[in-house]
This record gives C-alpha cells, structure tokens and sequence, in this order.
C-alpha cells in the first residue's frame, strides 16, 4: 500500500513519518522499561503516550503545543523503548525528530536561541573551537544538568539542587585529540587498518581511555588513523533539534572518513556510535545511497568490532578481579550490542565476570542520578547501586563517557569503593604497553 | 463536559495534583490495545486510595457523571475506553502489594500493582501466582480480575477468577463493600466476589485483591515441537488432552507469527515451519519425567517435524517471553492488527484451523494465528489497515463466519479478553436474549444511575 503522507500539525521539513506512529498498537511493553513514565506515571510522559500525541499532531487533532515541547525534551531518548517495543515502533527517535519541529513551531526565548546558536553552530563542529571554549556547555548536556534545569518543573524540584548539581562536575583535561598520531602502528601480525573517531567529550574528559583503544586496536594488530579534522559526531545537535547542522556535519565527516582506505571506522562512544549509524538515516535526502550505506556498515563500536575479528587473547595479562558491566543505552539499546563487551570482558584472563540485575536500565543520561534530587528518583537511583553492589565485583565497567561520569559519580557519592573502568581500560590492563 | 461545581467538589476532595484536564493528557487516556477504538475524557483522576475512590464515585453519583475504571489500558476488548466521555479513574498509582501472609498462602493488593511485581514479589517469598497473561508485565491486577485474564499456565493452573479469594469494592452508590475472605471455603450469602470476576468495570470498582498463592512446581520441562502443517499441531493438542496429560502450558504460533516475532527476538526459531507448539510440564520430578516421555511419544506418533528440549530454565523463560510478544510483534507487519480470541472444545481445534485457513483464503486476508491451545483458545489475527475500507470490510465478515461455527461447535467468542465494547454485538448470539435480558438486572441491582462503565458489555438497540 502507498505510505500515505500525512502531515497535520507539523512542519513539513522533519516531521516524524505517519506510518512510523501508526505502527504503535498501544501495547504497553513499553511502559515500564520508560525511566520518565517509572517515574512519573504519566502516560503522556511514556512511549505510548508519546507516539499517540505525535499520532494526534499529525491527525490535526492536536496543536504541535507546549506540551508536545516538553515531552520531546523529558524524553531522555535512551531507547528503552526501542528495545522494549515488538512492533518495531521507535518513540525515542519520534521524539527526536519532534525537537526539530519544537525549533521551527515555538520560537525559543532570545536568549537560549542565540545561546544555542553560539554552542551548537559555530563551536561544536569544530574541534578546535570547541576543545578550548566549548567545555562548560557541552558538559552541562551531558551531565544531564540541562535536562534538570528544563524539565524542573515536572521534577518538582527544589531549590538547591543546583548546589549539588556542581559535585557532578568532573576533572578537565588536556584535550587528547592534537596528541594523537595520525597514524599509529599495528603490532604482531597485522590484520587491518581502521580509522579512529574520536568523540568531544572522550577527548576533553577521558583522553586515558581512548588512548587505551588506540593502544589496544594496536596490540589486535590494527593500524590506527585518527584524522584531525573529524568534528563533532552531531549527536550534541540532534539532541538539540537542529536536524540541519547535524546534516552539515554528517556529510563532512561522512566524506572524510570514507576518502580513507580503512576496513573500519571504530569509535569507543556509544553515543557517537548510535550518532555515526544515523547518519545514513539523517542524509536520507542525498543520492549517493551506496556510499551513506558503506559508510553505515564501516562504524564500528570498539566492542562490536574487536567480537567481529575475533579477540587475540596471546599475549594478554591476567586481571585478576572481579568485575560487572553496566550497558549504556546507546550501545545496546540504539545499537543493538550487548553480547558483545561480555565476550571481550570474559575473554580477558582472570577476569571474573558477574552478571548483576538490570544491567541494561538506563543509569540516567540524568535521570536516575541526576535525580538524586528528587524523592521518587532516589529509589531508582539506589535501584541501579544496589544492583552493582549485590554483584561484590571489584570494577564496574561501562562504555560510554555518559554513563562513566554519572556512574563515578553515583558510587562517590553513596561511599561504594568500585572504580569505573571503561571498557578498554579493562583491556588496557591486560595489554602490555 | 463536567459542572463547575462537581469538579470544584473532586479537587477540594482529591486535590488539584489527583485531576487532569489538561488536552494532551486527556487525548491519552482514552484508549487501550483495542485497534481502532479511541475516546476522549472529560476528567482523568488519579486516586492514591479507597477513600479516594469513594469520594469519586460520590461525586459522581451526585452529578450522574459517567465513570469508566482504567488499569494499564492493555485491554483488547475496549473496556477501559470511556465511549460516553465523563471520568477515567485510574488505579495505576495504587500500586502496593499490602500482605503476603505465608501462613495462609495469600497476598493482598491494591488494584493497580502490576501482575509481574505480585508474581515476583511471592517468587522471592518461595510462592507462586500463577496467571500470567502475555501482558503481565505491564498489565494490573484488578484489569485482570474483570477480564478474569487467562495466560500462558492456563491449562494446567487455571486463570484469574481461581486465584481470587477476596475483593473490596467500591459500588456505584458510593458504598463499600468486602467480598469473600482468606477463608479456602466460604458459602455464606451470593458469591458476590465470583459476579465480580470478569464484569469488566460495570459493577463496581476494586481497590482491593487478594489472591491465593500456591507452593511453585519443583521442575519443569520445556519443548518445542514443529510441525509441517497447523492441522497436524491441532490434533497433537487433542491426542495429548485426551491422554490425561495436562501440560502447565501448550502455546501455539503459526507461521506468520514466528515468522514476526523471530524478527523482535532473534533466537532461532523455524522460520519456515507451519506452526509450532510450546510446552511445559511441571510438577513432582518424577512425575515431570514421566509425562515427558509420553508427551515425546505423542509428538512422535502424530509425526512433529521436529521435537526440542530447552537446554534450562533460562532457554525455557525466553521461549515462553518471546511467546508473550506474539501479538505486538504481529503488529511490525502492519498498521492495525484486528484480533479475536475465539474459544471451541479442545477437541474441534484442528477443525478450527482448518476453517481459518480456508476464510482466510475466502476473504483474501493475511492472518497470523496464535494463543492458548491447550485452553482450546486461538487468537486468528488479521494484518489489515484500518484505512482500507474494503480490507476492514473482508476483516469482519472472516470474524462473523469464523463465529457463527464456533459457536455452532459449542465454544465462546471471548475467552478472555472480555465483551467490552468490541464483542457487544456477539455476546447475544451466544447467550441468548434471556441471558442478557438477566445481566442488564444484575447490573441496574448493582448500578441503577447506570454510571459504571456504561456503553460495555450491553449492546444499546441497532448495534
Ligand atoms: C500484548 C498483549 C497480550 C495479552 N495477553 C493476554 C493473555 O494472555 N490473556 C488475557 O487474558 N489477556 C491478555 N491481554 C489482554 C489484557 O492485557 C488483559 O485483559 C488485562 O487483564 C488488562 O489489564 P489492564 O490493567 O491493562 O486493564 P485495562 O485494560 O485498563 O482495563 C480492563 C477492564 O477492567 C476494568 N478495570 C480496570 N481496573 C479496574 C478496577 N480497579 N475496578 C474495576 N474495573 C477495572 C476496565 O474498566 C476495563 O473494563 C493481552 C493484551 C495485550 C496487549
Ligand atoms: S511503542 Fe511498542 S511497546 Fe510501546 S505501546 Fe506501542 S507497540 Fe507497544
Ligand atoms: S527514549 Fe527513553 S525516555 Fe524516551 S520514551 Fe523511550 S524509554 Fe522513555
């Protein structure tokens, strides 16, 4: 049947396509795997509640309003749903496209639209603006203290929260990215070249890590590029709604990254990861659809990559610890990989690997943490600890620079002794320098 | 619309926080999983406790407000969807499980706990409730008490209405009252508790459960039987009934619904397969063993194409998880998913597939069939698009055909997901005009404003 486009009360230009909302069959799979419905049992703050206001927008039957506005912003657009849903319906990314249209239908007050405008056009797309001015407002996103601060009425929270907002905020470092060789060598027997994304805020807060993959790419017997004009993956953008510049972006690196002769684009953030594999959704309108699908099938999570060639485990160091792995959203929910970081971890000699409770439950892009300041939010919070202190494990482990910081964070703070280690630091202290 | 002074009554009764007006939360709260049925509210209330649910209906009484009860709005029949506007009153917020009394083997509930939480909340006790209908993780306890909700361990364990023992409920006139108790016997008076189960929101509204709890099988054993073709699996269902074997479940999936939800779960199952039988045996090891071996037998001798053993306990939870989300995953296929929950003998199922195959055929359908076999209860599901006039058309006269031998074969037109407001037309059919004609003095006894929950169940004249 010819997919009928219906547009209703939105803009033409991204809007979320009617078949897509339509798929919904109101189910409720989905509810209580949605942290913002746990939270608040508002059923327009869930999955379903969602699609069916974006069903009612596009059927004219309701005004794209303030409330369409703040639904598409609580949405922590952690895919929970996505992976909880059978019929395929994905109310994250619904939500994500209706931000779009919150740009274009509610004008935004002056100051947070020229604000926005400085952040997100003219500093994050470039490295180099963005390693020395762009620190307090990319962080601010990722912490989620954004999201507290626009969603504080719905939290109902008081006023300090803000005070303790501020021990969120982690150490900086000297930015990574200028550091990295253009090109740095496989080991042993070389199995192949792959290119290095390289995320923000890998490079300002966690240079350690992603110079532990790059170590450990190496010791599997990869070369590694890491082009110095890659920018930004536009995942910061397309949180924000403005589907046009995370366009200009996608087609730079897109292009960038495809010029290079390499096996694999690797990347060891799962948000950039979830990013980089949207592109070829995002560019949908472009022609060369050959080139946006290679470009999709190179991205590579570390994880996913290193499973796919097979781990070389000679050569390795035992780690004798015990040690639990928390899945961030955007690995296993956006990107489907959850077997994959068990295999590596089991793979590493010494290495006991503890399984614990609700390893996938959204540790907060905020929410759960952030929401410390809130009383409901506390039991999810203490949910998510308890969880990791059942298991005993010495390390907790996770891949995405999100979970790592509220996570760190979160243990400090109820006095829990586990370091958080991503991923391929876990690797790093099995792999001799 | 509600007068100014009835809403000036709730929010001084209630609080202004309890009460929705607001557009988009109303536009929201008025469907449930019932393809094609939508409504808006008045007013959505979200009471925290019996009290509040009291003053509610008082308020209601007083004004002659509409009232329609809402759980998890996971329904298939349209009962919480308030066709004659007025108040929803959710009960999803009253979720505490009050007691598990290990001494008497029973749990109390408020009304909207969540089916999986009172199920988890006894496992980690060493008890057992065990209906377990395919939306229990999301589905509430009192939603499942007035649907009398079956699910997977139907066969052997029963449903709903058997693991009730007592109810508190809130009558249209704003009075309480407590039926049966945590007595195991009790003929005292009505069975009122029993007139309860099952009346879909129109007598009254629940606040309270408790249910009976039982000691859990000591172990189970799970297969997976295929077949070449849906007949055959129907006449594996009747040999193994008839051989006094009652597995705790025995699931069906045809094709078209492996087919869908292999491409949500992704473990393997037989894409190419006609159908496909899950089933469980559990209980005393031996036991367990022996009733195994005959169930092989059986499977054997009517010839499964293939016979599987889950590996543990863990294979056998995602075979039975992955069979929950039939339904849904149906829905990846099209936009709207009309589905019915016929009920025959067990012994008519392979007929039955059979009349569905050829409707199927008559009325140029695409059709995935599943659900409860060992119950005798299918769930022929029909991949349509609700604007497709012609499609929707064809859609409902496979329904009525389908029907009209069904209950020629001595079987129910709901086996569980209640009348509500999609069945209203074919309750009388089945029960006949005497039979309606004594509900509707049932229901005016027990609501004689006619405010709970009205448009269900009854059909009004000309529909
Ligand atoms: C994917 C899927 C699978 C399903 N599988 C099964 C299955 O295997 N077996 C089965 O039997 N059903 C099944 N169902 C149907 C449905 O889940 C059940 O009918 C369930 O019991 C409904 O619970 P709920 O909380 O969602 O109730 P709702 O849909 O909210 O309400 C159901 C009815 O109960 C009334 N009600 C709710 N709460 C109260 C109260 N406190 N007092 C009075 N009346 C009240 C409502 O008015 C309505 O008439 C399935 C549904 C879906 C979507
Ligand atoms: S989004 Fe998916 S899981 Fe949620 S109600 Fe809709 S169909 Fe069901
Ligand atoms: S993305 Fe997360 S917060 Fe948003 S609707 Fe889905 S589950 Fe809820």
């Amino acid at each position: 049947m010819a997919a009928q486009q219906t547009c209703g009360n939105f803009t033409i230009l991204d809007a979320p396509e009617y078949e897509d909302v339509l798929q919904c069959m109101r189910c409720g799979f989905c509810l209580p795997t949605c942290p913002t419905f746990v939270l608040t049992g508002r059923e327009r703050s869930s999955p379903r509640g969602r699609v069916a206001l974006a069903r009612a927008v596009s059927e004219g039957k309701l005004d794209f309003n303030q409330a369409m506005k703040e639904e598409a912003f609580f949405c922590l657009d952690c895919r929970a749903c996505t992976t909880a849903c059978p019929s395929g319906v994905k109310a994250g990314e619904v939500m994500e496209v209706c931000r779009a249209q919150v740009h274009q239908q509610i004008p935004a007050p002056k100051w947070q639209g020229a604000l926005r405008n400085l952040v997100l056009k003219k500093m994050v797309p470039n490295p180099g603006l963005m390693e020395t001015s762009m620190v307090p407002a990319r962080l601010y996103q990722k912490l989620g203290i954004q999201w507290l601060v626009r969603n504080s009425k719905i939290l109902k929270l008081g006023p300090t929260w803000i005070d303790k907002a501020e021990g969120m905020l982690p150490e900086l470092h000297r930015p990574l990215r200028p550091q990295l060789p253009d090109l740095s060598l496989a080991q042993g027997e070389k199995r192949g070249t792959v290119a290095f994304f390289l995320g923000c805020v890998m490079t300002l807060l966690y240079p350690e890590v992603s110079r532990q993959t790059v170590k450990v790419l190496n010791h599997q017997g990869f070369d590694v590029i890491t082009p110095k004009e890659q920018k930004c993956c536009g995942a910061p953008h397309l949180t924000e709604g403005d589907r046009e510049t995370t366009r200009e972006i996608a087609a730079f690196n897109l292009d960038l990254f495809l010029d290079l002769d390499v096996d694999a684009i690797v990347t060891d953030c799962a948000g950039c990861g979830a990013a980089l594999k949207e592109y070829e959704e995002i560019l949908a309108e472009r022609k060369d659809h050959e080139r946006l699908s290679l470009f999709h099938q190179k991205i590579k999570d570390i994880s996913e990559f290193l499973c796919e060639r097979g781990i070389r485990t000679e050569g390795l160091k035992p780690v004798d610890k015990s040690v639990t792995y928390h899945e961030p959203c955007h690995l296993c929910h956006a990107q489907g990989i959850s077997k994959q970081p068990r295999e590596l971890i089991k793979a590493i000699p010494g290495v006991d690997f503890r399984e614990m409770k609700e390893a996938s439950w959204c540790c907060g892009s905020a929410a759960t943490f952030s929401l410390k300041f809130t009383d409901e939010s506390q039991k999810i919070l203490d949910r998510k600890l308890e969880n990791v202190r059942k298991t005993e494990a010495e390390i907790l482990v996770t891949a995405n620079p999100g979970c790592h910081l509220q996570l760190a964070w979160g243990l400090r703070e109820a006095n829990m002794p586990q370091p958080v280690l991503h991923i391929t630091e876990l690797l790093g202290l099995a792999t001799p320098d | 619309m509600i007068a100014q002074d009835a809403m000036q009554q709730l929010e001084q009764a209630l609080g202004k926080e309890k009460l929705v007006t607001a557009r988009e939360d109303l536009l929201v709260l008025g469907y449930d999983s019932t393809p094609g049925l939508h409504a808006t509210p008045d007013l959505v209330v979200y009471p925290t406790c019996t009290e509040d649910v009291v003053k509610v209906v008082e308020v209601a009484r007083d004004f002659n407000i509409p009232l329609t009860p809402r759980g998890s709005a996971t329904g298939l029949s349209g009962g919480s969807i308030p066709i004659n506007g007025g108040i929803v009153i959710c009960l999803n917020k009253m979720n505490r499980i009050l007691e598990i009394d290990e001494e008497n083997l029973t749990a109390t509930c408020e009304a909207g706990v969540v089916t999986l939480d009172l199920f988890n909340a006894v496992a980690e006790k060493g008890l057992f409730y065990p209906p377990d209908p395919g939306s229990q993780k999301i589905s509430t306890l009192a939603g499942n008490v007035m649907e009398d909700a079956g699910g997977l361990r139907g066969l052997k364990y029963g449903v709903t209405r058997d693991y009730v023992m007592a109810l508190t409920c809130v009558l249209a006139d704003g009075s309480m009252i407590s039926t049966g108790g945590k007595s195991v016997k009790d003929v005292a008076g009505y069975a009122f508790k029993d007139l309860l189960v099952g009346s879909e929101g129109t007598l009254g509204i629940v606040t309270e459960i408790t249910v009976k709890l039982i000691p859990p099988p000591q172990t189970k054993q799970t297969f997976l039987a295929y077949f070449d073709n849906i007949r055959t699996a129907g006449e594996a269902v009747s040999k193994i009934i008839a051989a006094k074997i009652i597995p705790s479940t025995m699931e069906i999936m045809d094709k078209a619904t492996i087919n869908c939800v292999e491409d949500y779960v992704g473990i393997g199952l037989p894409r190419q397969m006609a159908a496909l039988l899950l089933i469980e045996v559990d209980g005393h090891p031996a036991v367990v063993a022996e009733e195994a071996e005959a169930l092989k037998a059986i499977l054997d001798e009517v010839k499964a194409a293939e016979v599987h053993q889950a590996k543990d306990a863990q294979d056998a939870m995602k075979l039975a998880e992955a069979r929950r989300t039939a339904l849904s995953a149906l829905a990846r296929v099209s936009p709207t998913t009309l589905l019915e929950d016929a009920t025959v003998p067990r012994s008519k199922l392979a007929d039955t597939f059979t009349l569905i195959e050829q409707l199927t055929e008559k009325y140029q359908l695409t059709v995935g069939t599943f659900g409860h076999a060992g119950d005798g209860n299918l769930h022929p599901t029909v991949l349509c698009d609700e604007r497709n006039e012609d499609e929707m058309k064809r859609a409902h006269a496979f329904y009525d055909e389908l029907y009209e031998q069904v209950l020629a074969w001595g079987g129910t037109v709901s086996g569980e997901h209640g009348i509500g407001i999609a069945k209203k037309g074919y309750l009388a059919k089945q029960i006949g005009s005497g039979g309606v004609e004594v509900m509707r003095r049932i229901k005016s006894a027990f609501d004689p404003q006619g405010i709970m929950n009205p448009g269900k169940i009854f059909a009004n004249e000309g529909e």
